[in-house]
Order: C-alpha cells, then structure tokens, then sequence
C-alpha cells in the first residue's frame, strides 16, 4: 500500500502532502489556479446596500471633515467658513444616521447597537464615534444657531469653539472608521490594504468637506485657502490609491477590480474625482482663484468622493464572489506573519 | 464502538422522559459546561448521505433552501446558508492515474480517492471572527465553547457575513437575522449530542470535547498515513491550515485529503480584528497631517 503515489490522487496536479498542503506553488501577483469547488464564491458578499452605505460613508467623512475644518476656520478667524462647517457637519448625525438604520436587516432593533461597546468591531466603535459626533456637533451647531440668533451675547460663540475641538476629534475618527470597518472583514479587496484605504477614505473626507466648504464661499482668499486644502488632500488621496492598486495586486486580488465596478473605481473615483479636480484647482489657484474652475473641481470632488465608497463596496463583492481571489487572498504568503513587515509611510 | 454500560438502563423501545447525559451513550461524552466542545469531521469515512443535513433541518426547524438539482454532483445544497448549516460537499475527480480527463482511474487508493465528500459546518472558530465583528452582542461565546447568534438582539446589521473567512454566517432577508450552526445550544444545555453528528452513520462527525478530539484526529491521519493514504492532514488544529493567522484553532476541525481549496475551504484565513488597529492609525494620522496643513493654509490665506 506504501508505495500508492500521491499522483493518483489529485485532480490535475499532484496534491500536496501536508502541512505544504496548502503551500505557495502559484507565482506572485497571480491569481489562484489550483481546483475551485464548482467555480462557487467561497465567501459571502456583505449584505450592504451598496449605494445606501456608500453613501452614509461619503456624508460621515464629508460631515466629520467640515467638523475639522470648521474647528480650525473658527480659530482662523473665517467665522462664516466654522459657521457653515458646524452645520455641513450636521449631515451624518441626520441624514446618514437614517441611511444606516435603513440598511439594518431588523431596523426596529438599531437600539441594540448601544448595548455594548467592542474594541474589536469597528462598527461598535463608529456606533460610539457616530454617538460622540452627534452630541459634539449637535451642541456646535446648535450654540452656532444662537450666536447667530444673539450677536450681541459672546458665550454661545465661545461655547459653540469650545464644542467645536471635541466634534473635530470624533469628526476624525468619522472620516477614518468605516475604512477600518471595511478592512476588518474577509472580503479581499477591502482587506488586503487597511492602511491605504484608511489614508484614502481620511484624505477623500478632507476634500469633500474643503470642496462643500468651498461651494459657500465668495471668490477671494478664504476660497482659496479651502482650495489650496482640497489640493493637499487629493495629492494625499491619490498616493493612498496608487499604493493601494500596487498592494492590491501583491496580495493577488487586483482580479477584483477588473469589472465594470472597477472601472466605475478607476474612472469616477480617481479619475473624476481626484485626478480631474486636482488639475483645475491646481489651474485656478495658479490664476489667482478661478471661480468657475474651483465650483467645478469642488463638485467633481463631492461626486468623486461617493464614488469612491459606492465603488469600494462594489469591487469588494467582486472579490467576495470570485473564488480565484479569495482562494489566492487566503494563501500563506498573504498571513502578516508571512509577509515580510514594511515599515513606510503610513500610506503603504 | 462499545456499548457504553449505562446503555443497560434503557432497555424498553418506549422511554418515559429523556434519557439523562443522553450524549454518553450515544457519543461517549458527558456534556459540561466551561469545558470545550466540537466537532472532528473525517472525511475518509464520509459517504454523502446528507443524513447530517436532514437531521439539522428537521432540530433546528429550517426551512429548505432550493428544491433543484444543481448539477454539481449529488451537492443540490451548493452551500452553507441562512437555512442550511450543514452542507455536505461532494468533489469527483475525473482524471485518474492512467486516463485522460474526464476518465475515471480503475485504480484507486483506499478512502475516498476518486469521490471525496466532506460535510462542511460552521467553523466555531477560537477568535471567531462574526463575533468580533458583531457590534451588538447577539453573537457570542457559549459556556460549551461554541459561538451562538442570539436571535432576540440580532438586528440584522450584516456585518458578521463579511467578517467570516469561511464564508459561513449568512443573514436571512425574511426575518432578517444573521443564522448560522448553533452546535445545537439547545440539545448541548440538555445534555444531548448535536443532531448531525448523532444522525451520521459511519461517524464521519465525530461530536467530542476538543482537546480528545484532536488527540483522536492525530491518530487517524496516522492509522492512514501507514494505510497508504500519505495525502491525509488535519485542517483546523492548532498550526494546521485553516488555523491560520491568529484565528487559533477550530472547535470543528476537518480531516482532508486534498488541497483545502478543492472543498471551497480557504488555506490560509486570517483575523479580521488585527486589521483595525493598523487602520485606524494610519487613517488618523492621515487626517491630523491634513488638518496640519489645512491650519497652515488658513493661517496663510492671501
């Protein structure tokens, strides 16, 4: 019986014999070639919808942006460019808190994220982020309301500052929480870069929140300040999304982004949204502030960024459903231990 | 295997009430709570009956999934879903030794050489991913070692589906809850060995406490090693495949004779929560440089 070769047992190529069972025969960068069960997904997508999520991850990064920046405009001085972001800002707590409660499967139980608190979820932790923002930004905006209502009293101007620093804080975890979300799953794409998608869904929120800021401007220098913001915030966006392809396909999983998500990625997302505002601000800054060319750029940037969180959840279910990728993902030379640690900047 | 001695006591076809440590007899384990449970399932001796399946439709109350034939195989369940929690995977393999594809080997070496079957469950994993993921509790850790969603908290959120490197949980878009292999709570709290592994007949699932399943585990891959079955590994004990990238171990862990993938099991799975910190960070910090600059270009603004 001992004689019995492997060979006769596998179905194309010769099985492995274990532990190497499971051992790196395929090349870098390749997809996996080796047997599928019936070509069937071998993880489940998320249950998200796409557009609905999306777009609860777009107004919390826009909303947890403009509360950033309105916090540092009130310091500067620019009272109308806080006075705006303190109420952009409200967007998330509103509007997007209805969008996640609506795409719960058992909406009448959305209280029950408040049950705990689980440092290993970043859904329970963007519960409690969400839950800090509305409170911090909800007091801000309201103080706002009556500073403006009482020009005359100083305290809910100084009251609304005071609000503003802890909304800021909880508007950076906002704008950064759902890419950790995301990459804290086993869907490939989005796991496979948890730090590049952090830097890009952190740098996208920037520039949306500067370009929504930037729409309510008058033409003139504070304009092209928030301008000038969106600029390092899309440079920033865009050398996230550059690491974020190239790691993309080290891991094996740059198959996923072949589709018409991919497409809609690489043509909306960084395309229209970072490539195609970067140069007209970059343009309209070099003439002094172009009002025409900044209102465009600024809504290439709004739209760009909700591409950019609809398509990522797209192409992550590409991934989920394609065996060839999850099986490549899933290989050992993708295990942290595996991988050879690079320590670069934080957008690797 | 041996009649267990308490089996003497019930001796009548018809029994009054239920049998006490019912599981025993009939898996030769006694059921107590703080202690690890599980399943080792050996797919050597698996014959693809599906009987496991029935029986965890028939406890759980599941509803059938698809009535169809799906041309895979004899597998018309095709997966693990909301209302199937044990799926039984059916592999044939068309090219022998000696033939051309599509040409069935008239040689084969022992157990399951040309037809593999294996019955995939829940994976119960150590670090179980779905509950790290649950943000609201409803799944958890129970005192048999064994991960549970809890259906009167779960609220639907979808995100233990992701977060499951097996692909296993799966959320029900009638009531809307997250479902998924109970190890049968129910049957474990009163005393009973789990459905499927009770019902299966060649004790392909094996029903145990973990670490004397796994010790059990060792020693078949050996009795089959020296059978001339070199191929037979484990898959889900502690530093085997499958037990990968700080998930730990699997309380169900799988005996396999060919690669992971050809029974859609991933080699290398990993834990989702490692991912938040180095996420999380690198987003701040990415954030903080531009509100830097954002101060910067306020300060300057011309």
């Amino acid at each position: 019986m001992t004689e019995m070769k492997a060979s006769t047992l596998g179905p194309e190529e010769a099985p492995p014999a274990p532990p190497s069972a499971t051992g790196g025969t395929l090349g870098q960068h390749r997809e996996w070639q080796g047997p599928t069960y019936y070509g069937r997904p071998q993880l489940k997508q998320a249950p998200f919808n796409n557009w609905v999520v999306g777009g609860y991850i777009f107004l919390a990064g826009l909303s947890g942006g403009s509360a950033i920046l309105s916090a540092l405009a009130d310091w500067e001085r620019m009272e109308g460019t806080a006075r705006r972001g303190r109420y952009l800002a409200m967007l998330a707590p509103t509007l997007g808190s209805m969008l996640l409660v609506y795409d719960l499967h058992t909406p009448q139980r959305f209280y029950n994220m408040f049950r705990i608190a689980k440092s290993t979820s970043p859904m329970s932790i963007g519960t409690w982020i969400l839950t800090g923002f509305s409170l911090f930004g909800g007091l801000a905006a309201g103080l706002q309301f009556l500073a403006d209502r009482m020009p005359w009293r100083r305290w809910p101007r100084r009251a609304a500052r005071a609000a503003s620093l802890p909304a800021a804080v909880a508007g950076a975890g906002m704008s950064t929480y759902t890419a950790a979300l995301l990459a804290a799953t086993s869907t490939p794409f989005w796991a496979a870069t948890p730090r590049a998608l952090a830097v890009r869904f952190g740098s996208s929120s920037i520039a949306s929140a500067a370009a929504a800021l930037s729409l309510g401007e008058r033409p003139g220098p504070r304009q092209r300040a928030l301008d000038a913001v969106a600029v390092a915030a899309l440079a920033a966006e865009l050398a996230a999304a550059s690491g974020q392809h190239r790691q993309v396909e080290q891991a094996g999983v740059s198959g996923a982004t072949e589709g018409r998500w991919g497409q809609a990625e690489r043509i909306g997302a960084t395309g229209i949204g970072t490539m195609l505002p970067l140069g007209l601000h970059v343009l309209s800054l070099a003439e002094g502030g172009h009002p025409g060319l900044s209102r465009l750029a600024s809504w290439a940037i709004l739209g760009g960024g909700l591409m950019l969180r609809v398509t990522t959840l797209g192409v992550g279910d590409v991934s989920a459903q394609r065996p060839e990728t999850s099986f490549r993902f899933a290989q050992p030379d993708n295990l942290p231990e595996g991988k050879p640690r690079r320590r670069r900047l934080a957008a690797r | 295997m041996d009649v267990h001695a308490r089996a003497q006591d019930y001796t009548e076809s018809e029994l009054s009430g239920m049998i006490e440590d019912e599981s025993e007899l009939t898996a030769g384990v006694r059921i107590v709570p703080g202690r690890s449970y599980g399943f080792f399932t050996d797919t050597t001796v698996c014959i693809g009956c599906k009987a496991c399946e029935v029986a965890c439709k028939e406890w759980n109350n599941l509803p059938a999934d698809n009535v169809g034939l799906s041309g895979h195989s004899y597998d018309n369940t095709g997966a693990l879903s909301a209302n199937s929690w044990r799926h039984v995977a059916f592999i044939e393999k068309h090219t022998g030794q000696d033939g051309a594809p599509g040409v069935r080997s008239t040689n084969k070496t022992p157990y399951q050489s040309g037809w593999l079957m294996l019955s995939d469950v829940c994976k119960h994993c150590h670090n179980a991913p779905c509950l790290e993921a649950c943000p609201t509790g409803a799944l958890f850790k129970t005192e048999f070692d064994t991960v549970v969603v809890q259906q009167d908290i779960c609220n639907g959120c979808g995100y233990c589906v992701p977060a499951c490197p097996f692909g296993v949980v799966d959320l029900n878009t009638l009531d809307g809850k997250a479902h998924k292999c109970t190890l049968c709570y129910d049957r474990l709290k009163g005393g009973l060995e789990p459905a499927c592994a009770k019902s299966c007949p060649t004790d392909s699932i094996q029903f145990g406490e973990l670490p004397d399943l796994q010790a059990r585990a060792e020693k078949r891959v050996e009795q089959l090693h020296g059978q001339g079955v070199s191929t037979a590994y484990l898959y889900g004990t502690p530093g085997a495949p499958g037990a990968t990238g700080d998930l730990g171990h699997l309380n169900a862990f799988f005996l396999l004779t060919d690669k992971p993938e050809a029974y859609n099991l991933p080699s290398a799975p990993t834990r989702p929560a490692n991912r938040v910190a180095p996420s999380l960070a690198a987003g701040l910090a990415a954030v903080a440089g531009l509100a830097l600059t954002a101060l910067f270009a306020f300060n300057r603004r011309s």
